[in-house]
């Protein structure tokens, strides 16, 4: 009998409802680090292997921020924010600028020396071992049977605003079109006078920020450790390949599509399976439609 | 006026043009006749600051135009409509127009203006200006890349190969809307293939061949010259 109730449990629609929520918290964190990758793609034609470690760098400021200056969560995840969108933008000038005219594959592997060499970094700063973020919002909110930690909430609700945002800028503003332009034609934007070094650096910017607000926000959820970075880029890269590379919807629908794989394939399926399912989607999705699910501009 | 003298660009060993010497007054418009792989389009990606030059300069108005720094030849009233248009295909028509005046953001009001001029000198792309510049026919993506560089407020339009593709009723309008843009003031630089359409209205033209300057003369020199008549009028 508890057998046939824990299968009942499983299958209603409260715990559905409740997987759900973990997944948009999830598929949101996602879409926050895939966007970043994928703008850095459309403007530079660079795959960034280096961004799964500004992503974990993002969770260590914030770390750093709250345990160190003791400023409130908020306050660390703006400055965790910002000071990585300082360094992504100063390592596009100090790595990938200088390697402009040199064949593609010296940028990737300086990418992977970069991400290898952020790791280490932090290991020697802040060691190997697992931190904790605590939640700055502690506790539960029950919507009739289905709980969610405010922590969810709070990352739903901020990556949605922060896409709504970043679209604001990239479909409204001049600059915003700049880098939209750059990315469907290098040419044409330098023939219109659009600096393309400085949109180069803009964009670094724009994706390590997403990134470490990404990580600031799901760091009270997980555990912060330096081998983060490798985890996330793995996923990400299946994202933005399964979207599309370069294109900004796709990256935001395949986080969504890669979380709810994962999260319910997981609880439905096996747990162990949860990462299987996720590049499983990838291999089916590229065997159909190998330009990804969103075309991007030429 | 452009002045371009002994201008030479190197491609690795392969040196595309040879101390190109040529002018273009004020209110100008000159053509520029070649086959392809004469160097039209490396003289235009060098006066547009694309290509650095291994010798020789180029001005406007005495201004150098050779820094490799495209922002800047803008700026400075240096426009370029490219070969194969270079338009962003997923923006719309206004989008791509407006960043036609990157150069001028500060301006809104003369944006503003400048995009209802472009508009009445194209009214074709009125009623397409929401539309993603990719999706529209030749013609009209044509007259997008040209009116793009001309909300740059260029004094000098760089063309590069408008004709190429097109019908010849389009070309006639593409090439009518060139001989408006040049009587508003603005000196035009013509590379074409097409050398009947295009000494229909220039002034003045040149001849590359390999990377050289071999003939040069007037409208009606060019038209008289049996070499022209045969190598590109098919007469």
């Amino acid at each position: 009998m508890r057998g046939a109730a824990f299968i009942l449990w499983r299958l209603s629609l409260t715990t559905f409802l409740q997987q759900l929520f973990n997944a948009l918290a999830l598929g949101g964190v996602y879409a926050l680090v895939a966007l970043g990758l994928t703008l850095v793609y459309g403007v530079m034609r660079v795959p960034n292997f280096a961004h799964g470690g500004l992503y974990m760098l993002g969770a260590y400021f914030a770390y750093a921020a709250l345990s160190g200056l003791g400023v409130p969560y908020v306050a660390a995840l703006l400055l965790a924010a910002a000071g990585v969108a300082l360094l992504a933008a100063l390592l596009e000038r100090a790595v990938f600028y200088p390697l402009r005219n040199a064949p593609h594959v010296h940028s990737m592997i300086a990418a992977i020396g970069v991400l290898f060499f952020v790791e280490a970094a932090v290991q020697l700063i802040w060691g190997p071992d697992f931190k904790q973020i605590a939640e700055p919002v502690p506790g539960i909110v029950n919507l009739g049977g289905v709980i969610i930690t405010w922590q969810r909430v709070l990352v739903i609700a901020a990556s949605v605003l922060v896409v709504l945002g970043l679209n604001y800028f990239l479909k409204r503003t001049l600059t915003g079109a700049t880098i939209e332009a750059m990315s469907q034609n290098r040419e044409g934007a330098r023939l219109v006078g659009v600096n393309v070094n400085r949109v180069g650096m803009l964009t670094f910017a724009i994706s390590g920020g997403l990134a470490a607000a990404a990580a600031a926000l799901i760091a009270p959820i997980i555990s912060v450790a330096p081998s983060m970075g490798e985890v996330m880029n793995l996923k990400v890269f299946a994202i933005i390949i399964l979207g599309g590379m370069g294109s900004v919807p796709g990256a935001i629908v395949g986080a969504f599509l890669l979380a709810l794989a994962e999260v319910f394939g997981g609880f439905y399926i096996n747990l162990d399976f949860a990462d299987v399912i996720g590049f499983a989607m990838l291999v089916l999705v590229l065997a159909i439609k190998p330009e990804g699910l969103f075309r991007r501009g030429t | 006026m452009l002045e371009v003298r002994d201008l030479s660009v190197n491609y690795g060993p392969f040196r595309a043009l040879h101390d190109v010497n040529l002018t273009v007054q004020g209110g100008e418009i000159v053509v520029l006749l070649g086959a392809n792989g004469a160097g039209k389009s490396t003289l235009f990606r060098t006066l547009s600051g694309l290509q650095r030059p291994s010798g020789g300069t180029a001005t406007w108005n005495g201004t150098p135009l050779t820094g490799g720094r495209p922002e800047f030849n803008v700026s400075r009233g240096v426009s370029q409509c490219p070969e194969g248009r270079l338009l962003f295909p997923d923006l719309s028509v206004d989008k791509n127009l407006r960043l036609g005046a990157f150069v001028h953001r500060q301006d809104a009001a003369g944006n503003a203006r400048e995009l209802e001029r472009v508009y009445t000198l194209f009214p074709a792309l009125v009623e397409k200006r929401r539309a993603p510049a990719g999706s529209l026919s030749g013609g009209q993506q044509q007259m997008v890349a040209i009116a793009r560089a001309l909300m740059a407020r260029p004094e000098l339009l760089l063309l590069d190969e408008p004709s190429l593709g097109l019908a010849p009723l389009v070309v006639e309008q593409v090439f009518e809307a060139v001989q408006r843009v040049n009587e508003a003031g603005v000196s035009v630089l013509l590379a074409e293939q097409n050398a009947f359409a295009a000494l229909g209205i220039a002034h003045r033209g040149y001849v590359l061949e390999g990377g050289r300057v071999s003939l040069q003369g007037s409208q009606a020199e060019l038209l008289g010259d049996d070499r022209v008549r045969s190598a590109y009028l098919g007469v």
